[in-house]
């Protein structure tokens, strides 16, 4: 059997399960610790750059997260295999998360001893006979995407950039997003090998007091939405007398349009599962709980293999490291309810309840989860925390603002051309994150506005790009930083119809507790809806503001209380698209549909029928010219013919029709 | 014991009370519906919610004191956030007073007297029990579709609602009302030609005959 | 395991169903899964089961059973297909994705399954899959979801009729 990290080297060592050495994590990398001999760290030595570059010398990596695997990875994955075999190659095939280039989905990286490590970009199961010829045959990289160094020894190498040069990539500071694309998800041994669980360790020899400290110095505020430091809120769990207490790593990243937890617990579980390990150790909980949203299963299975991995080698469980702590994790996994996130109805699922938010105070840290003192933190958050305990906070806080230290994952999607996630220091702008790394809006498409934070955040013009993205700035403009998620908006959208999509979701998601947020949702709702149709009047745009009033400041918990924010902003920011709804019965975006014909310009239309045949209504027929032409009485606007039409003879005017 | 102060007047209470509790020894009164000591923890309705003077909002119902602390119960913006809590309540409540056994003892049309909300009917005021109802003696009394507020001043007296204080426009109820007009034998017509009397130039009368007609034409 | 064919009739399931749940309050939103992965939504039998396997009362049970959307309490559809009404799917065209599968399908007044019950169509929340929007999720009668990216009517239509082929040839 091969001898992997986690195994003892020799018979000197005296690690077991029944009798931890506090020193096992430095040891897998430094060691051997407690005795000399050349044979254990040429052990080490061989076994890590077996982990770099397989055991064969030549390694083949297939993404598998969500992403990957919705783009084709696992048909990817077995013509590697396939094509592995009949070249009779020397190679591991191995598995990773991902980077989170979204738009390079799926991608192969390819590393053998004295070439350099070669990323090939949207990859299909055709292509991969070639790519492996080329790498590690004829030795030639020119038909990758980028290369992650350069060594000389390969041909092609100065057709290929290389990734740090890239400007997705150059700008970006991954921090906790290190592992994410690199390591194999469900092996211990590689995240011990990357530098994981020195985290832990190092907790350990500090003591809880300490660890809190520590977080403290860093600046560590959650990375949740709330951005409540924290160092206090372990320290106030710390410091209530009642037991026993629990902590809760909060995955139910609900916000649309925000994956920075999913490819996290994907791609690096073992992380999470230090965070909320050391989460315990400084609170003082001896159980954790990893709440994971529905909608998002392969998270739960990572984090549950993550967890059986961590029992097997005794970073779970009793005495873990010989630190006299005992510690457990349980996983599960939501059914679908976005109030989840919200803290106290997570407390109430986890109880087997119907997830309804308590008032606070009191607060979790004081009375959470049956009554008793529970610390629940963001998965980013416990994620920073495991590597601020590793690397040490000066490093942490030596990016980020005054306010706001070290790094935030943000994930850009919408009208741009490189859909991502990724990882930058606090306080830098929204335009380079939309612009430089995620490049913009697409061919034709100019951006009208940027929504952060989700369905509780707002949108901010385009003309704001150059604001920071930090807490208290977002706050002022009207948004919130909320998970990080940003949806950029192009012009072809209706500002009036997005603010009333999110009043579609957040309404829905009510969890019906309070009448603001229960009832009052609806009725906002109603008045954007009758705006859209062209029936809004001026007054009702002072009763939309007196009821978002009402319920931002009247709801029981922040799925109401923040509900509004996208009306509120639209109101600030596009004020003359609702003018335009109600006074001229006008959408200038051409999106509300009662507002809108369809019609065919019969000179481009190439008679392909595609539109009559994909239209629901049965609303388009052929001409006697022999040109397809819309019914306008029987058109119900859905857009479908505006979808398919090849050469874009489709085209909308303002007007009922 | 702690001291409490809402709306400047100063109690003292023990540890553990709620601001609500507080408010009832202090003799300052807030609206309140959904909690119930002891069954439901209260925080629901919203109705109580009372600020304190750095403007942070809590329900009184629910928030308990530990040390001294001073709360505002009755400001102008406390008084229209509940005023427009309670609309929205009211809004999907299925207002039937005159079917309804409860009329006589109705938190509802207690807070919409306190907040100064219109939409409940006569029969809210009406001191006749439903079996009573005037309607079924075939005395044509408006009271199903007027604004309630008089305190019923024509029907304790002995007689029928002229609806004075003009028409409730809610639709649902409209409809409802003239449904049961129709099954008591009354013609919709009639109605309308007695509620012209006093509505005749009331803004509302267009809905109020719109839904007449509808009810009137249908089978 | 699989769904009771043919008819609506709910045994008592065995503990084996339950296998691996914890036999605890925060068990409760795997057991539901398990029974409504058995019958294909849950039926009040169903809901007692996983009340008392886990140890809570079942009104309680029954009270999450209406509360989360995953769960439903009348039948769905053997091929259930979920529509991401996430933002980026909705700027990229997914509301009328769903309107164009319920038009095709014959689904009318808020009614969510096909007559024949062989699909069904829901709205979804956001699948974290943003890179691929607009997105269809396909949850198969063998377990396994298909995910459907950059989704439009024309692949929609398609991946229907496919369904429909396999159906009526009966082999997988």
């Amino acid at each position: 059997m091969t001898w992997i990290l986690l195994d003892r080297c020799c018979e000197k060592c005296t690690h077991s399960l029944e009798n931890p050495c506090p020193d096992y994590i430095e040891c897998r990398l430094s060691g051997p610790l407690c005795h000399d001999d050349e044979r254990c760290r040429e052990l080490r030595r061989r076994r890590l750059e077996e982990l770099r570059y397989g055991e064969k010398g030549a390694k083949i990596k297939v993404p598998m997260a969500s992403c990957t695997l919705a783009m084709g990875a696992e048909a990817v994955y077995r013509a590697v295999e396939d094509s592995v075999k009949k070249m009779g190659l020397e190679a591991t095939v191995a598995i990773s998360g991902c980077y989170g280039l979204d738009f390079i989905d799926p991608w192969l990286e390819l590393s053998a001893k004295g070439m350099p490590t070669a990323i090939y970009a949207n990859v299909k199961p055709s292509d991969v006979p070639r790519i492996l010829e080329e790498y590690f045959v004829k030795r030639d990289v020119g038909g990758a995407f980028a290369l992650k160094e350069k060594t000389g020894a390969a041909k092609g190498e100065d057709k290929v950039p290389l990734l740090s040069e890239l400007g997705f990539w150059a700008k970006q500071y991954r921090w906790v997003s290190r592992n994410c694309g690199v390591v194999n998800p469900e092996s211990l041994e590689e995240y011990v090998a990357s530098g994981g669980y020195r985290g832990l360790s190092r907790a350990f020899k500090l003591g809880p007091e300490a660890t809190i400290e520590e977080i403290l110095k860093s600046g560590l505020r959650g990375r949740g939405g709330a951005g409540f430091p924290a160092g206090m809120k372990w320290r106030i769990t710390r410091q209530q007398k009642a037991t026993p207490k629990y902590v809760i790593a909060n995955a139910d990243e609900g916000d649309p349009g925000a994956f920075m937890n999913r490819l996290l617990a994907e791609s690096d579980p073992f992380r999470i599962i230090e965070g909320l390990t050391i989460a315990g150790y400084a609170v003082g909980a001896n159980q954790g709980y990893v709440f994971v949203r529905a909608e998002k299963p392969l998270m739960a299975k990572r984090l549950q293999k993550a967890v059986e991995e961590a029992r097997r080698y005794g970073l779970l469980g009793k005495n873990i490291l010989g630190s006299g702590f005992d510690f457990d994790i349980e996983v599960i996994l939501s059914a679908g309810a976005f109030v989840c996130g919200e803290e106290t109805a997570m407390i109430a699922a986890i109880e087997g309840k119907r997830a309804w938010p308590r008032q606070r105070p009191p607060y979790p840290a004081e009375k959470g989860l049956w009554g008793k003192p529970t610390a629940i933190n963001n998965v980013e958050t416990l994620a920073h925390a495991a590597t601020i305990m590793a690397e040490g906070a000066e490093k942490f806080a030596a990016v980020g603002t005054e306010k706001t230290k070290g790094t935030k994952m943000f994930c850009v999607t919408g009208a741009v051309k490189r859909v991502g996630a990724y990882e930058v220091p606090i306080g830098t702008s929204i335009r380079t994150l939309v612009e430089e790394l995620a490049g913009g809006p697409p061919e034709g498409v100019r951006v009208k506005a940027v929504q952060v934070g989700g369905p509780s955040g707002g949108c901010i013009p385009a003309s704001l790009l150059d604001l920071p993205l930090d807490y208290e700035t977002l706050q002022s403009a009207g948004a919130i930083m909320g998970s990080g998620g940003i949806v950029v908006i192009g012009d072809e959208n209706c500002m009036v119809d997005v603010a009333k999509f999110f009043l579609t979701f957040t309404s829905a998601e009510s969890c019906g507790k309070c009448i603001p947020c229960r009832v009052g949702l609806r009725v906002m709702w109603s008045i954007l809806d009758k705006i859209t149709r062209g029936e809004g009047t001026e007054e009702d745009l002072q009763v939309l503001r007196q009821l978002a009033e009402t319920v931002r400041s009247a709801s029981l918990c922040a799925l109401g209380g923040t509900a509004p924010n996208p009306v509120l902003s639209t109101l600030r920011y596009f004020m003359d698209e609702y003018l335009a709804h109600i006074r001229e019965k006008r959408c200038p975006a051409l999106v509300c549909r009662a507002l809108i014909t369809y019609r065919i310009d019969e000179e481009r239309c190439i008679a392909c029928g595609q539109c009559a045949l994909n239209c629901p209504a049965s609303a388009i027929s052929k001409t006697e010219g022999g040109k397809y032409r819309i019914d306008e009485s029987v058109c119900v606007k859905c857009g479908v013919c505006y979808a398919v039409c090849p050469v874009k003879a489709v085209y909308k005017v303002s007007g009922a029709g | 014991m702690v001291k409490v102060k809402i709306d400047g007047r100063v109690v003292e209470v023990e540890p553990g009370t709620t601001v609500l509790e507080a408010a009832e020894k202090a003799g300052v009164e807030i609206p309140r519906l959904c909690v119930v000591p002891g069954l439901y923890e209260g925080s629901s309705c919203r109705l109580c919610l009372v600020k304190t003077p750095a403007g942070r909002l809590f329900p009184s119902c629910n928030y308990r004191v530990y040390r001294d602390e001073e709360f505002l119960a009755s400001t102008p913006d406390l008084w229209e956030m509940r005023r427009v809590n309670f609309e929205l309540l009211l809004k999907f409540h299925r207002i039937e007073c005159w079917a309804c056994e409860r009329k006589s003892s109705c938190p509802l049309v207690e807070l919409s007297k306190e907040l100064l909300v219109d939409g409940i009917p006569v029969c809210s005021e009406c001191p006749l029990p439903p079996n009573e109802c005037l309607l079924l003696k075939g005395e044509l009394c408006l009271g199903m579709i007027a604004q309630s507020g008089c305190n019923a001043e024509c029907l304790v007296s002995g007689g029928e609602c002229w609806g004075c204080r003009g028409p409730i426009t809610r639709e649902d109820l409209l409809e409802r009302a003239f449904a049961r007009y129709k099954e008591l034998g009354f013609d919709v017509k009639d109605v309308v030609s007695k509620a012209e009397i006093y509505w005749n130039s009331a803004p509302g009368f267009a809905t109020v005959k719109k839904v007449a007609e509808r009810v009137g034409s249908r089978g | 395991m699989g769904k009771l064919e043919g008819s609506d009739e709910v045994g008592v399931l065995p503990d084996k169903v339950f296998e691996g749940v914890p036999k605890a309050s925060y068990g409760l939103l795997e057991a539901l899964r398990r029974v409504q992965a058995v019958y294909g939504y849950l039926p009040p039998e169903g809901i007692r089961r996983a009340a008392e396997y886990v140890g809570v009362p079942f009104a309680q049970a029954y009270g999450v059973a209406t509360f989360y959307h995953q769960y439903s309490l009348e039948p769905i559809g053997k091929y259930r297909i979920l529509v991401c009404m996430g933002t980026a799917c909705h700027l990229r065209g997914n509301s009328l994705n769903i309107e164009f599968l319920r038009t095709f399908l014959g689904l009318k007044a808020g009614r969510k399954t096909t007559e024949d019950r062989m699909f069904s169509v829901e709205e979804a929340r956001c699948f974290g899959c943003c890179g691929l929007a607009p997105v269809v999720v396909v949850q198969k009668p063998d377990g396994s979801n298909e995910i459907v990216g950059r989704a439009n009517p024309r692949t929609l239509r398609a991946l229907i009729e496919r369904y429909r082929r396999q159906e009526r040839g009966g082999a997988k």
